[in-house]
């Protein structure tokens, strides 16, 4: 059943896209949401700090501020919403046993970046924490010592592994430091010899992944050039960006099916540079391993993007873009008959690098952590709420679209412009209502 | 630092370990194309370039073609003369720092009574080097004396020496690390390749020969 008019609550004002309104909101990391759809929850479930009585939507206030460094700054205009979904989600996370679920619902509308407490949040929404806290500190001392034994295992070449080996076997290390003679020769144990072609021999192998650590290397220096987090001389700079090759190489060591792929770092990135910047000393100390877990966990509902021979089969990348096209046709179909038949904008030519890297290109570091969070905390989980953001994306700039030829709309796809993050989220969040509804 | 490093059991997988691996081939008296048409193919199949960080030519390639396949598998590559070389720039001996080790090489015809081992350790002191590369006699040996290593790597065509025709062909690749060098021998014994490798430490004393 194709609708032929647009539905009435795309036609509200809300959703014009025009640039002065989007500026203003984009200078906030928080603003206000829209009046209409107050929701009434942060009233109701009792708060140990009540919010005041009435939830008051503040003006926009158009404030420049710095986004992308200083994401941890308390941001001065807060709405009294967002302190009290703070408080709530503080709450939460000192409870003994912490439910998900009621976890899930609160960082669904956004995890406050003032309170620090979204490295624990990510964790327990990735399921790396177990939900009872007595449960914390075995549980991440097992999972850090697991990441350490790993590194040791994978990160050694193989000049040091035939040493090791050696040494274990003839412990007599020295048989003749004196005197001249000709030295003894040895055998050498399976045919290891560094320049075996052999397909099980360690020195082999380890070529073969120079290729892969290569590409690791060049792809960890160019990721966020632009943030001095990840990238510049600095010595913390450095040992961040070693903390994301170390991951990516016992991660491309352990998987050998999918090793590594342009993109992953991408995917890492947001990652590392949360729990981080974890205000627990510990914590952050441990952010490499903390982060390698979370990453293999966040890759698996996506790991079939990576593959290139599943491109065209149900699971690959092209089925997951023809899904999204689907969910535009089904709400929106003038403005997929416009891109798919009238412009041939192919839907590969944008939404594949929205789909792989999980937006982290389209928009400014912190919005995207903002969208992460949705993302991670969804019920619905990560692959169908990418997606209907990716949804509500196209439909947040239909009035552009639906003015433009193939070019103009390519250009605006690939070059996304900055829009109000609490907006688009809202609007994906509708697009669920509409299908089950 | 680095020997600190060395003696503790577990310690914190870098990076940098991953590059610090150094593979050096040693070979020479190949004579193509007067004796021998090519290096056989067994160890061509195995040569292939980005595994080895330095090459080291004891001398007689003879010609210009050897030199540039040599070159196209590692670029630092270091020729000394053999009396049948076409290329008269090739100096007579050469030292370099590889590692921790300080290597010399030197074809050996100017050294006799050839493949004297006596004599050679004498060119060794001369040259202060822990390890002298040699060939000329086209026989693969490793002898240690107090000076430090001599290492003969054979002939990698097995052509014929002015002393015999029955020799195998048989080239060297040593992995140098730290204060450890792992020496692999590789010879084509009837037609196989058959690898051995030889361990020597140099002991850590300021005095580079003894």
């Amino acid at each position: 059943m194709v609708k032929k008019r647009v539905p009435d609550w795309l036609n509200s004002s809300l959703w014009s896209a025009s640039p002065s309104a989007t500026e203003d909101d984009r200078l906030q990391r928080y603003d206000s949401k829209p009046s209409t759809p107050t929701p009434p929850s942060p009233v109701a479930p009792p708060v140990p700090e009540p919010p005041p009585a009435v939830v008051q939507e503040e003006p926009p206030k158009p404030e420049p501020k710095e986004s992308v460094n200083n994401v941890h700054d308390a941001s001065s205009d807060d709405s009294a919403e967002d302190i009290s979904r703070q408080a709530q989600l503080l709450a939460e996370l000192s409870k003994k046993v912490i439910n998900v679920r009621e976890l899930r619902r609160l960082a669904s509308q956004g995890i406050p970046d003032g309170a620090g407490i979204r490295s624990t949040v990510w964790k327990l929404l990735l399921g790396y924490l177990p939900t009872d806290r007595g449960h914390w500190s075995s549980e991440l001392a097992k999972k850090r010592s697991q990441y350490k034994h790993f590194k040791e295992e994978l990160l050694m070449n193989p000049s040091e592994i035939t040493r090791r080996l050696g040494k274990s076997t003839s412990p007599d290390d020295e048989p003749k430091s004196e005197g001249s003679g000709m030295l003894s020769r040895s055998e050498i144990t399976h045919g290891e010899h560094p320049l075996s072609l052999g397909k099980t021999s360690i020195w082999n192998q380890f070529f073969q992944d120079t290729e892969i650590i290569e590409q690791i290397d060049r792809d960890v220096k160019r990721t966020h050039p632009d943030m001095n987090f990840f990238s510049g001389d600095t010595p913390s700079a450095k040992t961040n960006q070693d903390a994301l090759r170390n991951i990516l190489i016992v991660f491309a060591k352990l998987n050998p099916g999918i090793r590594y792929v342009q993109g992953m770092n991408e995917i890492l990135a947001p990652l590392f540079y949360v729990f981080k910047n974890d205000p627990d000393e510990e914590n952050a100390a441990s952010a490499e391993a903390d982060t390698f877990f979370c990453f293999v966990e966040l890759l698996s509902g996506f790991r079939d993007h990576f593959c290139q021979q599943l491109d065209n089969s149900v699971v690959g990348i092209r089925s997951t873009i023809t899904r999204l096209s689907q969910l535009l046709k089904e709400h929106d179909g003038e403005l997929w008959r416009h891109l798919e038949i009238t412009t041939k904008v192919n839907p590969q030519f944008y939404a594949f690098r929205w789909i792989t890297l999980l937006l982290t290109q389209e928009f400014n570091f912190a919005d995207s952590l903002h969208i992460w969070d949705t993302l991670l905390s969804d019920p619905e989980g990560p692959q169908e709420t990418l997606l209907r953001i990716c949804c509500a994306m196209l439909i947040l700039v239909r009035r552009r679209l639906l003015a433009g030829d193939f070019t103009s709309n390519l250009k605006l796809l690939q070059n996304y412009p900055s829009t109000n993050i609490s907006h688009l989220l809202y609007v994906a969040n509708k697009l669920r209502a509409q299908s089950t509804g | 630092m680095a020997l600190y490093l060395k003696f503790t059991r577990r310690r914190e997988c870098l990076w940098k370990d991953l590059k610090k691996m150094v593979l050096v081939l040693a070979l020479g008296d190949l004579h193509i194309p007067h004796r021998a048409p090519d290096l056989p193919p067994k160890f061509k199949s195995m040569l292939v370039p980005g595994k080895i960080q330095h090459i080291i030519c004891t001398g007689n390639l003879c010609i210009k073609e050897v030199h540039d396949y040599l070159k196209s598998l590692c670029p630092d590559m270091h020729v000394t003369r053999g009396e049948y070389d076409e290329d008269s720039r090739y100096l007579e001996t050469k030292t370099l720092t590889i590692g921790q080790f300080k290597l010399g090489v030197c074809h050996g015809h100017q050294v006799i009574p050839w493949g004297d081992l006596d004599s050679l350790a004498m060119l060794q002191r001369q040259l202060d080097v822990d390890i002298l590369v040699t060939g000329h006699t086209h026989q693969f040996k490793a002898y240690k004396h107090e000076g430090g290593v001599v290492i003969n790597p054979g002939s990698a065509t097995g052509a014929y020496s002015s002393i015999t025709y029955d020799v195998n062909p048989s080239f060297v690749l040593m992995d140098i690390d730290g204060l450890r060098v792992v020496v692999y021998v590789y010879e084509l014994i009837d037609g196989e390749v058959k690898v051995d490798k030889i361990d020597f430490k140099k002991t850590a004393t300021t005095n580079s020969a003894h």
